[in-house]
């Protein structure tokens, strides 16, 4: 009977015994350093493709630990770490700032302007809404025309259903998704589904599975369905720019498979890894790439996808209210 | 008048139908109890964030428990449905985690009473729980389900305590997890990849004592009223459980209060309560 209540007691207290948690790093400067180090480097997507020495990286940022004097400062720090990624996809969040990098669109030229496609030739002031498209028919009645400002507001194929029977007539459309940062992968799903006639692989999505820079699942196929009903089967041109980034990426990345599509104006701005979050112990939060997305030809999206039809916005055109890249869009359909 | 009739010619028939027996009919106590329960919650779950979130949280459990049958009550057959909430915040106290779960278990226990005073159930049961972690201001990893079943070891030591002419009845029960099979998601995927994208691969997962490990003690004492017995005690849940290079663990210490009662169910509205009961716990 003693046997027995001793293995009973042995049992029950290993039972609930550890299972190798993994430490987590005490809350003072070195520690939340680490934690975000090795969140990049055990999660981050891009260190390889990107060709990041993240091992160099710890000592330039390390050495300066020391010397920080306060919480805005160490931020700042860790957010400088962070640009080394030259990613639009990582933030550092405090309760008082948001790191980021914004150089994928601040370093190249706008192409685009508000208040170019709010003028009379465009849109003009009598322009329709449904959900968060804003369009309008141009060009004498030819063109339908939609700009797509954020894939986080919401449309309804009822609101593609009225919008494509107010283009009935015309003989093409563009869909405009210049300074558009991005939003739900979802509505670049379902925008895209209007432009395809079959199910249309049109990507490829990978995740990190170990801590190695390379430790990579095998691809995961990314397919554009057919709208079953609703379905715009004539020429329609992509426009875009170097904030057309993140769920536009992916939405122009599916639109270059789509049978009539033509992409017009700049290289996107990419963001092409699908990000999560982690947090710091002293519980800033880290938004990183974690899911690097492929085109049909396994290549990263990383950087952006380049147009079919590269035209720049001209200061000359501007001058005459005329958007060079609507019109050389036009052009293209005709 | 009429309704006094069919009354005592029920009664009638029963007593005839007993006489003709020449054995007494005994009836099944279906023993009930409800508790609520104030707990201390930790959660920590790796695929929302590294850090260990803590707070608070309420609980409402149901048990029944009847023996197996009228010539067998050595056995008693036992279900649970424990509903949990909690709100959860990191160390930093800058984030919040909301927390949901439903559990539904079954079990079958075997009683014996080795020493006067003293009752032992020991046995297992079988459970099904699901769960759901929100941090509402992660992008793209904002939640996680907690699902699961597993066969269970479980046993109930009860004791009675008489003091001051009543009968306190104090019981000791424990739970621990033994074979099953659980959801996890990859850690490097996001939900939009699993179930938007179908990349099922890897989430589905057998576990055992290897990479699920529980106990559940729960102390209480059964206080006996005038009309009702109270139910008041403590409890700890620890649940550790391991998948896709992630520890996932979850403690919980509540103070419960509740009520437990015996049922018994037989036909008809007017039919008096029958004297031989069989209760699952004598």
């Amino acid at each position: 009977m003693k046997n027995y209540s001793f293995i009973f007691l042995l049992v029950v207290l290993l039972l609930p015994s550890c299972m190798n948690e993994p430490t987590v790093q005490p809350n003072t400067y070195e520690g939340n350093f680490q934690s975000l180090w090795k969140i990049i480097d055990t999660r981050y997507c891009y260190l390889d493709y990107k060709q990041i020495n993240w091992d160099s990286i710890y000592t330039v940022y390390h050495r300066q630990i020391p010397s920080v004097t306060g919480g805005i400062t160490f931020f700042d720090l860790m957010g400088k770490m962070l640009n080394e990624l030259k990613d639009g996809h990582v933030n550092l969040y405090s309760e008082f700032d948001i790191s980021r990098y914004w150089k994928w669109y601040q370093d190249y030229p706008s192409n685009f302007s508000s208040t170019l496609i709010y003028t009379d030739r465009y849109l003009g002031k009598n322009y329709r809404i449904a959900g968060g498209l804003n369009y309008r028919v141009i060009d004498n009645g030819r063109i339908g025309y939609i700009y797509y400002g954020s894939f986080s507001d919401p449309f309804s194929d009822s609101n593609i259903a009225s919008v494509m029977s107010s283009f009935s007539k015309c003989h093409a459309l563009i869909i405009d998704v210049r300074d558009n940062g991005g939003g739900s992968l979802d509505y670049s799903k379902q925008l895209a589904s209007y432009f395809f006639k079959n199910d249309t692989v049109t990507g490829y999505i990978r995740h990190k599975t170990g801590d190695g820079h390379s430790d990579f699942s095998k691809p995961v196929e990314i397919i554009t369905t057919a709208h079953k009903t609703i379905q715009w089967q004539r020429p329609v041109a992509i426009l875009t720019n170097r904030m057309s980034f993140s769920a536009t990426n992916d939405f122009v990345n599916r639109m270059t498979q789509a049978p009539h599509a033509i992409i017009v104006g700049d290289r996107t701005g990419g963001g092409g890894g699908l990000p999560l979050s982690s947090e710091l112990p002293n519980g800033w939060l880290v938004r990183f790439s974690s899911s690097p997305m492929y085109d049909t030809n396994m290549q990263n999206t990383e950087f952006g996808i380049a147009p079919n039809i590269s035209v720049a916005l001209t200061a000359t055109d501007q001058a005459n209210d005329i958007d060079t890249i609507i019109e050389r869009a036009i052009a293209a359909l005709k | 008048m009429k309704k006094l009739l069919l009354f005592v010619l029920v009664l009638l028939c029963d007593f005839s139908i007993y006489a003709q027996n020449g054995v007494e009919q005994k009836y099944l106590l279906t023993m009930k109890t409800n508790t609520y329960g104030l707990s201390i919650l930790s959660l920590t779950d790796p695929y929302l964030s590294p850090l260990t979130y803590t707070g608070n949280g309420i609980q409402f459990e149901h048990e029944s428990r009847r023996c197996w049958s009228e010539t067998n009550t050595r056995l008693s057959i036992q279900s649970k449905l424990d509903l949990d909430a909690g709100l959860l915040q990191n160390p930093a106290q800058n984030s919040n985690m909301t927390y949901v779960a439903v559990n539904y278990s079954t079990g079958l226990h075997y009683k014996f009473k080795p020493v006067n005073g003293w009752l032992f159930l020991a046995g297992g049961s079988w459970d099904i729980g699901l769960g759901y972690k929100n941090v509402a201001r992660n992008v793209n990893n904002p939640g996680n389900v907690d699902l699961a079943t597993n066969l269970n070891l479980s046993g109930i030591a009860m004791y009675d305590l008489q003091l001051n002419r009543r009968t306190y009845r104090l019981q000791l029960s424990v739970e621990t997890p033994l074979i099953g099979w659980m959801y996890v998601p990859l850690q490097g995927a996001s939900y939009y990849e699993m179930f938007r994208l179908g990349n099922l691969s890897g989430i589905s997962h057998f576990s055992s004592v290897f990479n699920r490990r529980g106990i559940n003690p729960r102390l209480s004492v059964d206080v006996p009223f005038k009309r009702s017995v109270w139910r008041v005690g403590i409890q700890y849940r620890k649940l550790q459980y391991k998948a896709n290079d992630m520890v996932f663990d979850r403690k919980e210490t509540s103070l419960i209060l509740g009520t437990t009662f015996d049922v018994v169910h037989f036909g008809g509205r007017m039919r008096k309560a029958p004297t031989s009961f069989i209760s699952p716990t004598d």
